[in-house]
């Protein structure tokens, strides 16, 4: 029983790796450009297409294909922000929540155009490896998928915290009336903000490639997992995203091995519920919106 | 100013002789299998730009009430044999019943994470369709029994009488907004649309409103269920609880104008139209391009036109009509 437990609580963990990738670039781009990206799973889909066919075209290991998939994914995200999101910023939600679903919109079914609804997959030699750990099982390629992923959030934490840019970033989200009068640009900000934010969703997509199909509804699954852990964690705030996604993937774990095979949802909204219930601020207390 | 109205009337008048007169006239049953498409939708916009148009509380979650107004229904009926005319009224009061905790969620949450916490719990309802086999046949759901023509049981030949019962749940859903535009509610929900706090430092009780129009909203979209399983004699959680709905029911009156009386009417002419256009070029492997194209409308709206095809009506209706200089 206990080791089941455990077993449960580490695959939860594993996979909650990759949604703090998607959590953090969500609440990033909260906190800083004051939107909600609806799009972000659809960049984890692109992030895995193109870890997909640099695999099956150039035998290019998905994890190593990340030195492609996040520069792509970033200057994508500049584009996004200077073309799209800069036109609708303003005190009106409403464009600014359908410039985003309707990108979402656009790149899934353009991907279903382009790639059909297959699922693609990629075999890696270290695809079928796994460590065997005091009756544990720990798949070898979720490992790395869960290291490399939070060795991405660890050094965006030093980057917040370390660069100039960093800081011009965190200082924009907090006033950025206050941040454009310290001389911040905060178009530049916003545009690095989106770029660094779709960057982490196409690692995102790369390191699950290994374990995982890509197929065009693929970001919905993952989307809807930041979100909730975005709301869980407090808007806008990235060590409370990050914790909330770890936490977000062993609810998800336990309610399959306990609840059934079909329920990881179930217990991923349950949670979403809850929160809004009892805490909508989010588990660290802090200001909705 | 009399002669405008005149004309109003007028127009209004020549609308409704048309729409009445066009089954007879046209006999495709393709033809009317899109007029209803057409009526159902913009039937499902109205509902929906009650609250997301005039309050601007922006749900994705729609599909909740219309499949609760489908299960209601048919459960009445596959069950108990009760007309569906009783079970859509009903299924009404089931879906105004579940706005209430529903709302009482999501209304805690403004902007961006209301329309996700709307999305979540439609999301929600369907997986406890789907999992619990006890409430309603799970994930293959059932056929309706076909009992030929029987209109006390929403049972018609032909498409012709199906048309003319979404046509007055659309007349229905229209005068309602227009009879609520008009009073002290109207103006209440525009100016929680406009600025919440501000509404509510003048004191609007926002809350009180809010929840009232999602009742409103709530019990028209059950109703659009509720027609819209009878009409293909068939119910599962994947059709009922469909996503596509929340998004149509949003789309169609962002399209054609957020917060105006027609314009879920003439978004959802626009998008139907195109959509059916597409599908006779493409024939039937249309997989991807239809929501590719509402996406790209979407988009251009937003951008270039965010008060919709019936701002672009109005500033005409200005510029040459009325002689005023269009808004900025």
């Amino acid at each position: 029983m206990l080791e089941t437990v455990v077993q449960a609580v580490i695959n939860g963990l594993l996979i909650g790796g990759i949604y703090a990738l998607v959590s953090i670039g969500v609440t990033l781009i909260f906190g800083v450009v004051k939107i909600v990206n609806f799009a972000q799973g659809e960049f984890v889909m692109i992030g895995m297409y193109i870890s997909f066919y640099l695999a099956s075209q150039f035998g290019i290991d998905p994890i190593v294909s990340l030195v492609v998939s996040m520069p792509a994914l970033f200057v994508v995200g500049v584009l996004v922000q200077h073309f799209l999101i800069r036109r609708v910023l303003g005190p009106n939600d409403m464009p600014q929540i359908f410039l985003t679903f309707a990108l979402s919109l656009l790149l899934l079914n353009l991907a279903l155009l382009l790639f059909s609804a297959n699922y693609r997959t990629v075999h890696t030699s270290y695809s079928d490896e796994a460590f065997h750990l005091a009756g544990l099982y720990i798949p070898v390629a979720k490992l790395i998928a869960f290291v490399v992923a939070m060795g991405l959030s660890g050094a965006l934490w030093v980057f917040l915290h370390a660069t100039d840019l960093g800081k011009a970033m965190r200082a924009a989200a907090q006033n950025r009336d206050v941040a454009t009068l310290m001389g911040i640009n905060p178009d530049r900000v916003f545009c690095v903000a989106l770029g660094v934010a779709l960057a982490l969703a196409g690692a995102a997509g790369s390191l699950l490639m290994p374990f995982y199909s890509a197929y065009p509804f693929v970001g919905q699954v993952f989307v809807l997992m930041a979100f909730v852990a975005v709301v869980m964690g407090t808007l806008g705030n990235v060590i409370g995203a990050l914790i909330a996604s770890l936490l977000m993937g062993v609810a998800e774990s336990l309610g399959i091995q306990f609840v059934g095979a079909d329920s990881g949802l179930i217990v991923v909204f349950a949670l979403l519920l809850l929160t809004l219930a009892f805490k909508p601020n989010g588990l660290g207390g802090g200001r909705v919106r | 100013m009399a002669d405008i109205s005149k004309w109003k009337v007028l127009s209004l008048a020549a609308l409704v002789v048309v729409m009445l007169v066009l089954p007879q006239v046209v006999k495709s049953s393709f033809a009317v299998d899109i007029f209803i498409r057409i009526l159902l939708f913009s039937f499902i916009g109205v509902a929906w730009n009650l609250m997301g148009g005039y309050a601007k509380q922006l749900s994705l979650g729609h599909a909740a009430y219309f499949g609760l107004g489908a299960y209601t229904s048919t459960i009445m009926q596959v069950d108990s044999g009760i007309s569906p005319w009783i079970g859509m009224v009903a299924g009404g009061g089931v879906a105004m019943l579940a706005s209430l905790p529903i709302g009482w969620l999501c209304f805690r949450l403004r902007g961006p994470y209301f329309t996700i916490a709307t999305i979540a719990t439609a999301q929600a309802l369907m997986l406890i369709f789907l999992k619990f086999r006890d409430l309603a046949w799970g994930a293959e759901g059932t056929t309706i029994p076909n009992l030929g023509s029987s209109p006390l049981m929403m049972q018609f030949e032909g498409k012709a009488a199906y048309y003319y019962v979404v046509l007055g749940l659309l007349a229905l859903g229209l005068v309602i907004t227009w009879r609520i535009e008009r009073s002290w509610m109207g103006y209440y929900l525009v100016a929680i649309g406009e600025n919440e706090d501000a509404a509510e430092a003048i004191g609007v009780n926002a809350p009180r409103i809010k929840r009232d129009i999602y009742m409103i909203s709530a019990f028209l979209t059950a109703l659009a269920g509720t027609f819209y399983v009878q009409y293909i004699y068939f119910i599962d959680p994947a059709t009922a609880f469909n996503f596509n709905i929340s998004i149509e029911a949003a789309l169609v009156s962002i399209v054609g104008g957020i917060g105006t009386l027609w314009g879920p009417v003439i978004g959802t002419v626009l998008l139907e139209t195109t959509s059916a256009l597409l599908q006779s070029w493409l024939g039937g492997s249309t997989g991807g391009v239809q929501l590719t194209v509402y996406a790209l409308i979407l988009m251009t709206v937003i951008l270039w036109r965010p008060a919709g095809l019936m701002g672009m009506v109005s500033d005409a209706y200005r510029r040459y009509v009325s002689r005023k200089p269009a808004r900025a």
